[in-house]
């Protein structure tokens, strides 16, 4: 946690944060005075998720979003929490840059999406090609930019150049300068209801879509390919397509374990809301569901290292999402009963 | 996950931090930063050393002439034949034609300025590949 000064010399604090999106969602309110924390957001947001896109390849890779669309947690939790916000996006990378210095003049912090690849101070080994990195603007300084990056410990400094060619790369999916700030944001947002709303949300989507590739069904239908893996791909082949999978899980800024932790958090700081011991123990059900995703993690990586072979195979890799997806189906059937008695 | 059963081997993070979700001793979630996972390294090992042997594969074509120096630097930048044809403002078919030694080699100054820019690099950087 570092205080730092936005360009009216109000205060801001900077926490660290799991994932990129949500804590700046969480740090534009927080500036406002509404304290609410990256779990919360993430709750109220719907951003649980499951979803195996093998159409859609990242580095030669089927993509696995263990998250809901970027962007939508952000748009869900502003809407149902009574925020307004200006959203912006730019064809000319100029009239984006001069805009970005007019409001930061006004003393506004500003979000921003980027490219992950083209932030000058990200190091080598962390870059990739990915284009909805979510960063906070603090003010101006020379030749820059003060920048608050929630899944950095400190705010960093960014040239002008390296923000401009971050925000403005061409290419699939690219974010066009888009840029969001506050309106105006309700000082006693009705949190319970909008808690209710989340959980709700999260459960049709995990539950509710006909298609076999989401929610629980997608868990299940990513299981039993990678148990067929090894003999259809190959060995190495398949290690390579596991070890994507574990990337997603761990590395891109999850908290840990496909943001089942956050997740989990999110119900601890609600049974505190609601004074409900059932979503407490949801909760706990959450960890251990959390758990059974690292230990997902930990046989892939062992698999990969080639540790006990014959202990750590394929079908026990598999397995442990089966075992995931049965009790992510449990608890979310669970939820649906509890968030209907719940009052807002 | 508890908070000491939080990851904390020095991997390949390189002094940066990520935040991690854990229970305290109060059954409370709070934010632990984490120095890294050895088995998350192993995961990222992989991928990065793909990535590094389909590079010097690329390089040594470009040396032997079977490819072309764009392709090698568009390989390095993590991007793809789409990506880049977006990014240059080029039709993909003919990115991917320009990865033909033979045609790249003929190439107006306009069209390897467009590329040298899209991939953030100096014209002579764009005609060579390094020696090692």
């Amino acid at each position: 946690m570092t205080t730092e000064l936005a360009a009216n010399g109000k205060p801001y604090v900077h926490h660290h944060g799991a994932h990129c999106e949500t804590a700046v969602t969480s740090a534009l309110f927080r500036y406002q005075g509404v304290d609410i924390s990256e779990p919360m957001i993430f709750g109220i947001g719907s951003g649980i998720f499951f979803g195996y896109l093998p159409f859609i390849k990242l580095v030669h890779l089927p993509v696995t979003a263990f998250r809901y669309k970027p962007g939508a947690v952000f748009h869900k939790a502003a809407k149902r929490l009574g925020g307004d916000f200006v959203i912006k996006t730019y064809r000319d990378p100029q009239k984006g840059m001069d805009e970005l210095r007019q409001v930061l003049k006004t003393g506004q912090i500003v979000g921003l999406s980027t490219n992950l690849y083209w932030l000058p101070y990200v190091t080598e080994r962390h870059r990739h090609n990915f284009n909805g990195h979510n960063i906070i603007v603090l003010r101006e300084i020379e030749g820059g930019f003060r920048i608050s990056d929630p899944t950095f410990g400190d705010p960093v400094d960014c040239s002008a150049d390296g923000l401009d060619q971050a925000r403005f790369v061409p290419g699939p999916l690219n974010p066009h300068g888009y840029m969001y700030y506050t309106k105006s944001v309700n000082p006693h947002p009705d949190l319970r209801g909008a808690c209710i709303k989340g959980m709700k949300d999260s459960c049709s989507l995990m539950l509710r879509i006909p298609l076999p590739i989401f929610g629980v069904r997608g868990m299940r239908f990513l299981a039993k390919k990678i148990i067929k893996s090894p003999d259809k791909l190959g060995f190495q082949e398949a290690c390579r397509h596991l070890a994507g999978t574990v990337r997603w899980v761990e590395e891109t800024g999850t908290g840990g374990a496909g943001f089942r932790y956050m997740y989990a958090a999110f119900f601890h700081e609600a049974a505190g809301l609601f004074s409900s011991d059932e979503l407490a123990d949801l909760s706990k059900e959450m960890t251990a569901i959390g758990d059974n995703w690292r230990e997902f993690s930990l046989t892939a990586a062992r698999i990969i290292k080639q540790k006990d072979k014959a202990e750590e195979t394929f079908a026990k890799a598999g397995g442990l999402i089966l075992k995931c997806a049965d009790r992510e189906e449990a608890f979310f059937r669970k939820l649906q009963k509890v968030a209907r008695q719940l009052k807002a | 996950m508890k908070v000491n059963e939080v990851p904390q081997d020095i991997t390949y993070y390189e002094g940066v931090k990520r935040a991690c979700f854990a229970l305290n001793d109060e059954g409370k979630y709070v934010v632990v930063t984490s120095v890294g996972w050895d088995d998350e390294a192993v995961v990222n090992g992989l991928a990065v050393d793909d990535l590094a042997a389909t590079l010097e594969h690329t390089r040594k074509a470009v040396l032997a002439g079977v490819k072309s120096p764009l392709c090698y630097h568009m390989e390095r930048r993590q991007m793809t034949p789409e990506i880049l044809a977006k990014t240059a403002g080029i039709a993909a078919f003919r990115v991917k034609r320009h990865f033909r030694p033979e045609i790249f080699a003929k190439l107006k100054l306009s069209v390897l300025d467009r590329y040298a820019q899209a991939l953030a690099i100096t014209k002579q950087e764009l005609m060579t590949v390094p020696q090692k």
